[in-house]
Parts: structure tokens; sequence; C-alpha cells
């Protein structure tokens, strides 16, 4: 599908929300549930707690769309961000993250995005961030992927990847602080 | 490692901003960090752009049709529908006006009808209203002498009776009939209220008791009025 009409699209029910029609809820549901079950099902590992946590989303969705501004966010940004912070409070709810098996470092350069999803994210944010990414020591890619795609916390992220929580945090801050200057290039 | 915790290059409120977003947060911080987006604007739109930095990884996340049933849970858990809700308002609406503005139509269409005045010239018609309601719906054709009273929003009494006075211009009641809450009457004028009931005349309601006044004057609460208008 055409990425800009998707977008649209998408923005166009999520404004129909808030007077309460359900089909445009129904229609953002149709467009974006695969999407964001696969963030939740990324996240939390499981089938049925996805689903949950899926449907928690759209009511979230539901209820929050009036806070949704489509002049200064993408319709999937703000779908995405609730979906993986629904997810995360699912997980912090429960003792801790799925995953929690240990990350090798050097195994994390093969993530190139082969199966990227383009048609709800768009190549070039996509490509640039991943360009950005590239950019960032090994160890700062391999703890962000831990936290971004598996919902780790900093303590789970230093015990994954061996190091003292100190460290982590630091790895991580520097790594934002890097993402940020290259993506504003 | 040379790189401890790094102040260096961002405000620590932004890079709070980027760990939330990340979601490396957990308990307490993480609490914290909602706390402070539902309050702090400038927060939460440096959330929102971290957000929006980080959303194009998503595309690596493959997408899963999610079974049929989430989306008959999600149906389920919200409101009622708005297309019900509207009926259910309109029905109330139309209840709370109760019968007012359906029974004045029908009030003068029916009094009409009875009375054949449809080619008698002006008709006389009141709405009897009190206390913000409207009570009853009288049509008066002074020529045949004849009146018809359809209820409103009228509650019935258990201990006394709704009666109809004819007010005119010297402000002296006189009594025209009882009426009844649950259906239209039809009353019979003497020719002396049939030449008092013009324009500018008065019908007012008291609540008498069973069988109506005995003195002739209200002896209950008048409790609705309307001014008699030409149709």
């Amino acid at each position: 599908m055409d990425l800009d009409a998707n977008r649209s699209l998408i923005a166009a029910a999520l404004g129909r929300i808030p007077a309460g029609d359900r089909t445009a809820l129904q229609t953002v549901y149709r467009l974006t549930s695969a999407k964001l079950f696969g963030v939740c099902l990324r996240i939390l590992g499981e089938r049925g707690e996805a689903e949950d946590v899926l449907q928690e989303v759209y009511v979230t969705v539901w209820r929050k769309a009036a806070d949704f501004d489509a002049s200064r966010a993408s319709p999937m940004t703000w779908l995405i961000a609730i979906a993986r912070n629904r997810s995360i409070d699912r997980l912090r709810a429960s003792r801790q993250s799925r995953n929690m098996a240990p990350i090798e470092q050097a195994s994390e350069i093969a993530d190139i995005a082969a199966t990227a999803d383009h048609a709800l994210e768009g190549l070039q944010e996509h490509a640039r961030l991943h360009g950005c990414l590239g950019s960032l020591a090994t160890h700062e890619r391999a703890a962000l992927r831990g936290a971004f795609f598996d919902g780790n916390t900093y303590e789970e992220l230093a015990a994954r990847m061996a190091v003292p929580l100190g460290t982590m945090k630091s790895w991580i801050r520097r790594a934002m602080i890097k993402l940020k200057a290259c993506l504003e290039q | 490692m040379s790189d401890v915790l790094d102040h260096s290059g961002l405000p620590e409120e932004e890079l709070l901003a980027a760990e939330y977003a990340l979601g490396v947060l957990a308990g307490t911080e993480r609490a914290a960090a909602e706390h402070r987006i539902a309050r702090d604007p400038g927060f939460a739109r440096q959330v929102a752009e971290w957000e929006q930095r980080l959303a194009p990884w998503a595309a690596e996340i493959p997408g899963v049709v999610p079974p049929p049933q989430v989306w008959d849970r999600i149906a389920g858990a919200l409101p009622p529908p708005t297309p019900d809700r509207g009926l259910w308002q309109s029905l109330a609406f139309w209840r709370g006006l109760s019968l007012a503005t359906g029974l004045l139509t029908a009030a003068c269409v029916a009094a009409l009808i009875y009375l054949g005045t449809l080619t008698q010239p002006q008709p006389l018609v009141a709405t009897i209203e009190g206390d913000g309601h409207r009570h009853f719906v009288a049509t008066i054709d002074a020529k045949r002498g004849m009146v018809a009273v359809v209820p409103a929003a009228f509650s019935a009494d258990a201990t006394r009776v709704p009666e109809l006075w004819l007010i005119p211009a010297d402000g002296k009641p006189r009594p025209v009939g009882l009426l009844r809450a649950d259906r239209t009457v039809t009353l019979t004028l003497t020719a002396e209220l049939a030449a008092l009931a013009k324009g500018e005349a008065i019908l007012a309601v008291s609540l008498e008791p069973p069988g109506g006044s005995t003195t002739g004057l209200p002896t209950g609460p008048v409790i609705a009025t309307g001014k008699l208008t030409s149709l």
C-alpha cells in the first residue's frame, strides 16, 4: 500500500475516534493491528499475553485518540509507542523480560533489515536510522537492540551483556547522544 | 571502561526522555517519568521526539495478524456505541419533554377534527403551562361553544382533580369543567362563557377535590395557566 495514502488514512481515522466513531477505531485496527501485534509479540514473546496487551493498546487508542496530533507526529510512531509501552508495562508487572539470553555482541552487526516493513514505516526513515545505528559501537547497538526489541531494563541488559549496571547506563546514554547527533545531521 | 556515567552532550532531562522512550527504565524511575509526561508538556514533547527517532526501527519487526477474537474483545471493552446512545438520549429527550411537543400537534389536530372547525375561522388555542411544564393544550371553538383539552405533561394527583377555569378580561375565574390526566376531555361552553372566550383571555387549571370546586372559584392551587390566542 502507498505509504502516504496509508498514513493519511490512519491519521484521518484517528481523528474521528474522539467523536465516538467505532468504525474509525476498526479502520485503525484493520490497518495497523498486524504491525502492533508483531511489536507486542516481539517484546512479550507469548501469544496470549500479546493478545491481552493488543486489546489494551486499542482501548488506549480509543481513549487517547484526542491526544494524537497529526501535524506533529506520524500515526504509526504514536501507535507503536503505545504498543511498546503497554507491552513494557506488562513485562515490568511480571518478574522480568522474557528474553534474557546472553547477547553476543559480535553477532549484532548482521541485523540489516532485509525483512523491514517499509509499507508502514517509510524506507527513508528506516534507512537513516539504520545508518546511524551502524555508526555506533557494536556493544552500544547491541544494548539498544535489547532495550527496543526485547523490552529489557538497564539491569537486564547489564546481566545479558555481563557488565556492571553503571557501565550499561553509560553505554546507553552515550549511544543515545550519538544517535541524536547523527539523525540531526 | 573509560566512559562511566556520561552527563555531557545532552541535558539530564532529555536523557531521561530518551531512556523512557527506549524502555530501559523500571519501577519508580519509569513511574516517575510517566508522571512527568502527564504534567510537563516540554518533557512529554521530548519523549515524543525520541519515540519518533526510534519508531522506524520497528520496521524490522514482522507483522503478525492477530486472531479475530481480539477485535471482538476490543469492541466489547468500548463504551456503548454512539448511535445507540444517541437513540437512547433521543428517547429520553422525548420522554422528558413528554407529550408536550408531540401532543401539542396531536391536540390541535384532534381538536380541529373533533370540533369540525377546519372550515370555521379562528379557533383559539392555549397551551396551559406551569412550573416549566406544559400541562394541557386547549382548543376552543367559541362559535360552537366547545373546548377540547388534551393532557400533555400533566401528572395525575391521587387525591385531587384538575379543573379548568376561564379568566376573561375582568379577572374573575369562571369554572369550565373537570379535566383528565389520561385522555382528552371535551367540554361545552355556556353562551356566556363562549362570549368571554376571546383572545387574551386566560385558561387556568387548579387542583380541586374530586367533583371539583363547589364554591364557583378555585379552592386549590392554580398549577398552570395559558393565554388564548388565535390559531
